[in-house]
Parts: structure tokens; C-alpha cells; sequence
């Protein structure tokens, strides 16, 4: 059986392809993989799925798709697996659908990348398929298919929204009606993005400094900002900030200070979780009642941004609801250009 | 010594027989760069070089030791650790599984934030209220069911209903 990453492998495009590398999607069938936490920020879909539209890409999501899990098997509350099953189901689904599956969450990319990596091993292998062996006696009809074995050589491949957007940032710049007016953006990669070896292919590009961030801000006509914290966690830490919130807060804190302290307009990440932990009231409020500080400044999640510059309605960018005045004052400068 | 820390490879043998990938730990040359680029160490007593140190020397107080249980999980020290294949990450959720089987674990107390969590994923498949756009239906959510047979999301889950009874049963 081939394990090897189901990771897109971005070179060879970029190899194939050097003049637009977005031919290489047009004529494939795309799929959004839902994220839990983009309940709390819509525009993190929209914004990207908006985006595809207006490319001229075939996008669709999987109905069949459930959450990926992360959260029970990092506190132990499933098995490696079981992790794995859940995991195999939703790679099954999707690869039913689709060539490639884009991810809007660090944490769900990661996951999907594990439990894939964790079938290397015969026995959490043997495992595996005896659990979806087990779905299959209860369900007792195939749907599709192989819908209920661990998948060999599937099709489908799996690719992080920044990665893809990188990849095809002058197509993305093209669609922009506005641009960041030189605003000072600090960028946060978030854990799972940074030190993440899954979907690499070198040792350099796993080890080596990432800033794909920072020249797309360039790009879009701002100014990134280095800050001390820049590589820090947002303060989540695979649900620590649930059990040992003051722990985790002071993370936070340390984090948002750094690039205030550095003059940020706001910081700008590729994962809704990040964005759920540096934006959230009640931690910014718990962050002053604890450390004394009340921190304003605003947090973006890239698509979330694209829409923006791209000039969609407002509500298809970012929730009225977590609108803060900040956060309003970046909208207004982007937009009344 | 005490009996914690006399030196022997039982913990050792324990947790790479089930999985195997821990026995790369053993190279583990205790530099502390792990530690030095840790977010757990920096606002608690977390500390992986420490731990590591423990399984070696056979301490299974490491078990009971809540610092196994601050780890971030965010895999910065699988990346600045300079010899290759350690990954603490893994290392930390095997050593969280044996003291869970040990009775050490969290008790329902520690993990009452999750049964919410749990309740929506295996009823719903989903952890937030209601997911943008469609439900997932029934018969997948079913599956996700069957695959968490016996897991300890179900016992969450379970002690969450147990208890919401016992209080309806008191008021």
C-alpha cells in the first residue's frame, strides 16, 4: 500500500506550470473541507469560495464530511485508530468527489495528514479496517465502491488554503479592487502551519524559515511587521486554553502585546482556531482582567482578508458580529479607496 | 534512590511496544532546545527533556505527574530537536494514553469541557452548534458512532448524561 503524503505537491506544479500555475486546477473537481470553528467566521469559506468562483473553478463541499477529530484524539478521549477510521472515512468521501481538498484550519489539515501518516504502522493499519469493517457489517450495503476500506493510492490530494494561494497570487492579485494602503500586518502562521513536516518533501523546506505571509501582504500593498512572538502559539494548544485558561491566556497576552508593541494594524493568519483564540471577547476581556491589559488589536484570517481587498459585501467577509471598532477602522481604510 | 527512579527499561519497552516510533527517544542527546522553544514550559512546570529523562531512567511517577497533561501539542520540538525522528508530541499522547489506563488520567471534572464537544460530534459529527450549510446525515453520523465504539469520548458523554440524571433526579 502507498502511503506516502497526500500532500499536493506544489514544486511539481509550479514546475509544469510556470506561468499560471492556476491552469493546473481548471478542468479538476474541487472540494472545501469544512471546518468546525468556521461556524464563528464565515468569510473564511466565502471568502475563498467567492475567490474560485471568480476563477473559474468547479468548488463544491462534501455533505458527507464530519469533523476531523483533532481535538478528541489530542486529549486521548480516541484511539490512534479510531483517529485514523474517522479520518479514512472523510478522505473516502471526498476522494469519491473530488481531485483536490483545500483547507481553511491548520488543525484539520494537520489531521487528515496524521491519520493517513499513522497507517504506516501494520497494527493501528489492522486496526483501522477492522473498525470500518465493523461500519460496513452494521451499515450492510455499499454505498460506493470501497467507501469502507483504507484507501490505496487515492486520487485525491490535499493542499492548505495559503499554500494555494501563494501558488497563485498574481491570478489572486488580478481579482483585487483594493489594496492594503501600506497598513503594517503582522503575520501569525500558527503551529500546525510552522512546524509541520507532513506535507514536506526536503528537510529545508520543513526547517527553513516560512514567508509566504509576508510576500503576499507585500503583494497586496502592505508592509509586513517582524515582532519578537512572531513564531509563538496562539495560546490554543490543542484545547489547553478550555482546561488551564490562565496558562494559556498569558500566551495569548504575550502574543497580541509583541505586535501591538511592534505597531501591527493587525495580524493576519491562515487558521480559523488561531483567529477563534486571538479574537474571542471574552479572552481579550480575561486577558484584562488577569494581565491588567486591554488589547485591541485586530485579527484577520487571510480569506477573510482577500474578500476584503477583493470588495465583497461586508457580510461576506467578515461577521458583523465579532466587528469591533478596530477591526471596522482596517474595513473602512481598505475599502474607501 | 527511590523506587521511582531506579534504572530500568520496563516504561521504555511499555510504551514502544505500542508505538513504536517512541523508541527513537533513546537518542535524545538532553540539549533542551525542546524545552528552550516550548509554550507549555514557558507558563508551566512542563518539561519534555525532563519527561523524556523520566521514561528512560523507567520513573513511571511520570504517569502520575500532571505536567504530561500541559503539553500544546504544537510540535515545535519535533522541529528544533536536533536528532532526527524524536517526536515528543507522540511521545507525550502514548504517555497520557498509560496513564489514563492507569486510573491517572483526568477525571470527568478535568474533561467536562469536552462533553459538550463529544455530544455534538457523535450526535452531529460536528463539535459547534450547527455547521455553515448542510447537516451530515443521520446514517454517517451513525458510522461515526460505531467507529468510537468503547472509546473514552463515549464514557465522557455517558458520565455527562449519568450526571444530568442524578441532578434532575435531585431537583
Amino acid at each position: 500500500m502507498n502511503f506516502n503524503t497526500l500532500a499536493l505537491d506544489l514544486q511539481a506544479i509550479e514546475e509544469e506550470f510556470p506561468e499560471s500555475p492556476l491552469d493546473y486546477f481548471k478542468e479538476k473537481k474541487l472540494c472545501l473541507f469544512r471546518a468546525c470553528l468556521e461556524k464563528y467566521f464565515p468569510g473564511v469559506r466565502w471568502g475563498f469560495q467567492d475567490l474560485l468562483e471568480e476563477l473559474q473553478l468547479e468548488v463544491t463541499t462534501c455533505k458527507n464530511q464530519s469533523c476531523c477529530s483533532g481535538t478528541f484524539f489530542q486529549r486521548n478521549l480516541i484511539t490512534r485508530a479510531q483517529f485514523s477510521a474517522i479520518n479514512e472515512r472523510n478522505l473516502s468521501e471526498m476522494n469519491q468527489q473530488a481531485d483536490i481538498a483545500f483547507f481553511s484550519c491548520n488543525g484539520c489539515y494537520n489531521s487528515l495528514l496524521r491519520g493517513r501518516d499513522f497507517l504506516k504502522t501494520p497494527e493501528v493499519r489492522i486496526k483501522t479496517q477492522e473498525i470500518l469493517n465493523t461500519i460496513h457489517k452494521k451499515v450492510g450495503v455499499e454505498r460506493y465502491p470501497g467507501i469502507y476500506k483504507i484507501l490505496e493510492n487515492p486520487k485525491i490530494k490535499l493542499v492548505h488554503d495559503l499554500d494555494f494561494l501563494y501558488l497563485i497570487r498574481n491570478d489572486v492579485l488580478n481579482t483585487l479592487k483594493f489594496d492594503l494602503r501600506d497598513l503594517k500586518v503582522a503575520v501569525h502562521y500558527g503551529c500546525h502551519y510552522l512546524n509541520l513536516s507532513r506535507d514536506k518533501k526536503t528537510i529545508e523546506s520543513y526547517l527553513g524559515s516560512k514567508t509566504k505571509l509576508e510576500e503576499l501582504i507585500e503583494l497586496f500593498g502592505g508592509i509586513p511587521v517582524d515582532y519578537q512572538e512572531r513564531e509563538s502559539c496562539c495560546g490554543w494548544g490543542a484545547s489547553q486554553l478550555l482546561i488551564n485558561p490562565r496558562e494559556a491566556l498569558k500566551i495569548t497576552y504575550t502574543k497580541l502585546k509583541s505586535a501591538e508593541n511592534v505597531g501591527a494594524d493587525f495580524i493576519l493568519m491562515p487558521c480559523p482556531t488561531c483567529l477563534y483564540t486571538l479574537s474571542k471577547p471574552e479572552y481579550r476581556d480575561n486577558i484584562k482582567n488577569w494581565f491588567g491589559e486591554k488589547l485591541e488589536i485586530p485579527t484577520i484570517h487571510l480569506n477573510e482578508l482577500i474578500a476584503i481587498l477583493r470588495g465583497c459585501e461586508e457580510e461576506r467577509c467578515i461577521s458583523l458580529t465579532r466587528k469591533t471598532p478596530r477591526l471596522g477602522e482596517i474595513f473602512d481604510i481598505i475599502t474607501q479607496q | 534512590m527511590d523506587e521511582h527512579t531506579d534504572w530500568n527499561w520496563e516504561l521504555f519497552d511499555e510504551i514502544v511496544e505500542d508505538v513504536e516510533e517512541n523508541k527513537n527517544i533513546i537518542q535524545c542527546i538532553a540539549c533542551g532546545k525542546c524545552v528552550g522553544d516550548c509554550p507549555a514550559a514557558k507558563v508551566s512546570n512542563f518539561n519534555s527533556r525532563k519527561i523524556i529523562k523520566k521514561v528512560l531512567r523507567g520513573d513511571k511517577s511520570v504517569l502520575k505527574d500532571s505536567d504530561i497533561w500541559h503539553c500544546y501539542l504544537c510540535e515545535r520540538c519535533k522541529r528544533v530537536c536536533p536528532k532526527e525522528n524524536i517526536n515528543i508530541p507522540l511521545l507525550i499522547i502514548n504517555l497520557r494514553n498509560e496513564s489514563f489506563k492507569r486510573g491517572f488520567g483526568p477525571r470527568y471534572n478535568d474533561l467536562r469541557k469536552y462533553v459538550e464537544m463529544s455530544e455534538r460530534f457523535l450526535t452531529q459529527g460536528i463539535i459547534l452548534e450547527e455547521p455553515l450549510g448542510e447537516d451530515l446525515p443521520q446514517e454517517r453520523i451513525d458510522e461515526l458512532d460505531t467507529i468510537c465504539d468503547f472509546a473514552r469520548i463515549k464514557y465522557v458523554f455517558k458520565a455527562s448524561n449519568e450526571k444530568q440524571k442524578a441532578k434532575r433526579k435531585r431537583n
